[in-house]
């Protein structure tokens, strides 16, 4: 397979949902970026909690009390905020991983799997103590709200999972160039049961941010921009181990 | 059942645990009693010796290297697996928390990788300490060990089998990269 180096990787053209190890590598309180396709989808909007049947979709769904009045901190989504508060179930302003286990359902009511939960918390916890404060936990609602709905999208068979061709045709949208073969081996690599191969939309996201992720890896190697590149037992290690997890 | 677990090891290690005892054991972990373990009852039978839950992330890795047929559990002939295997890291690991703390530094996670074969920098088992310390305290408890080591394994598999002349580097493509590190060769 011929290579052309500029096609394959995302965020040159597209940029990626709140891209977390892109550019500056400040995966916190970058600004969010548009989703793919252009407008972007307002918090809690069409994709929002109760409706619809799509994952995501958070206890005690806040869309259907009224908003809070004041204490709303600035820069924190309102919605977010009323989330947070049914999500803490120890009221010790903080998320952590068992909390936001239990808040985070895929389209089956099946709950988000361990390694997305903890991607989630190591890239919005700012005080790398673990688990996410109220800003952080806003942060983290835009970021699922633009994956949630680029599920949506991608899932054109409304199956409520992500087969290989739509992975294919998804991963080609945004920008990277891979072959069929390639999302074929993600979806059975990430499918729960082997008979019904697809992914969930914590899969989805979980691979679509290591996909980002390595990518940029990928790109920081190939200083010629050929495609290929040589690196060494231990620099391949580590890129692995700091970036993948 | 792990480490310092109330299930006590057999008194010799290295002689295989009789069907009988492993029956017992399976039998208390199985809580639903639907004849396989899950991640959560693994989970929970699990100790790592610091009263902090197991991590679940290993419990996955764990399960999912002897649950054959992908049904997101172990059945009782494969828990036999699962339980070697955690008992032999529990000795591994015992050789090197000489303190008995329930962690190790990163000397001895160096001297214990070194063990293995393992030829890395010290800036590298930095590296390693920084990323497998989920409870940030500059050392790695026995489930972070696990996963330290699995995840690297893993790796070095990936590597060696693009490595065909064995002198530590590779050529790789943007697919065959990303390939290796999801692990879908």
């Amino acid at each position: 397979m011929s290579y052309h180096y500029g096609q394959g990787y995302p965020g040159a053209r597209h940029p990626a949902p709140n891209a977390p190890y892109s550019g500056a590598g400040a995966p916190y309180g970058s600004a969010p970026s548009t989703p793919y396709g252009g407008a972007a989808v307002p918090p809690g909007g069409y994709y929002g909690p109760g409706q619809g049947g799509y994952g995501g979709q958070p206890h005690g769904a806040p869309s259907r009390h009224p908003p809070p009045s004041g204490n709303i901190p600035p820069g924190v989504n309102p919605e977010a905020y009323q989330w947070f508060q049914s999500v803490d179930t120890d009221h010790s302003g903080f998320i952590n991983l068992k909390e936001l286990k239990q808040a985070l359902v895929n389209s089956n009511w099946s709950s988000f799997n361990d390694e997305t939960c903890l991607m989630m918390i190591n890239m919005f916890d700012k005080t790398k103590s673990g688990r996410m404060d109220l800003f952080g936990f806003s942060a983290l609602w835009d970021f699922m709200q633009r994956w949630r709905a680029l599920f949506q999208q991608y899932d054109r068979d409304r199956s409520g999972s992500i087969n290989g061709t739509e992975l294919h045709q998804a991963l080609a949208q945004m920008g990277y160039n891979l072959s069929p073969q390639f999302s074929e081996s993600l979806v059975r690599r990430f499918s729960v049961h082997a008979a019904r191969p697809g992914m969930q939309l914590d899969r989805f996201i979980h691979v679509c941010t290591q996909l980002q992720s390595m990518t940029q890896v990928f790109r920081e190697k190939d200083t010629t921009m050929t495609g290929n590149i040589r690196l060494n037992y231990e620099d391949f290690l580590s890129g692995a181990i700091t970036r993948l997890m | 059942m792990a480490y310092h677990s109330p299930y006590r090891a057999p008194p010799h290690i290295n002689t295989p645990p009789d069907q009988s005892f492993l029956w017992n054991i399976f039998q208390r972990v199985d809580k639903d009693r639907s004849g396989v373990i899950s991640d959560s009852e693994l989970q929970q039978a699990l100790s790592n010796g610091t009263w902090t839950p197991f991590n679940p992330v290993t419990v996955r890795s764990i399960i999912s290297m002897f649950d054959r047929e992908n049904k997101a559990g172990v059945n009782f002939n494969e828990f036999a697996g699962v339980w070697k295997y955690i008992t032999d890291w529990q000795n591994i690991f015992r050789t090197y928390d000489r303190d008995n703390s329930g962690f190790i530094d990163k000397n001895e996670l160096k001297q214990a990788l070194t063990g293995f074969g393992y030829r890395l920098s010290d800036q590298f088992y930095g590296t390693l300490i920084e990323k497998f310390d989920r409870q940030r305290k500059g050392q790695v408890a026995f489930d972070d060990f696990i996963q330290c080591c699995i995840v690297l394994q893993r790796l070095t598999d990936v590597f060696r089998r693009y490595d065909t002349d064995q002198d530590g580097w590779i050529q790789v493509s943007y697919e065959q990269y990303l390939s290796m590190v999801f692990n879908i060769v």
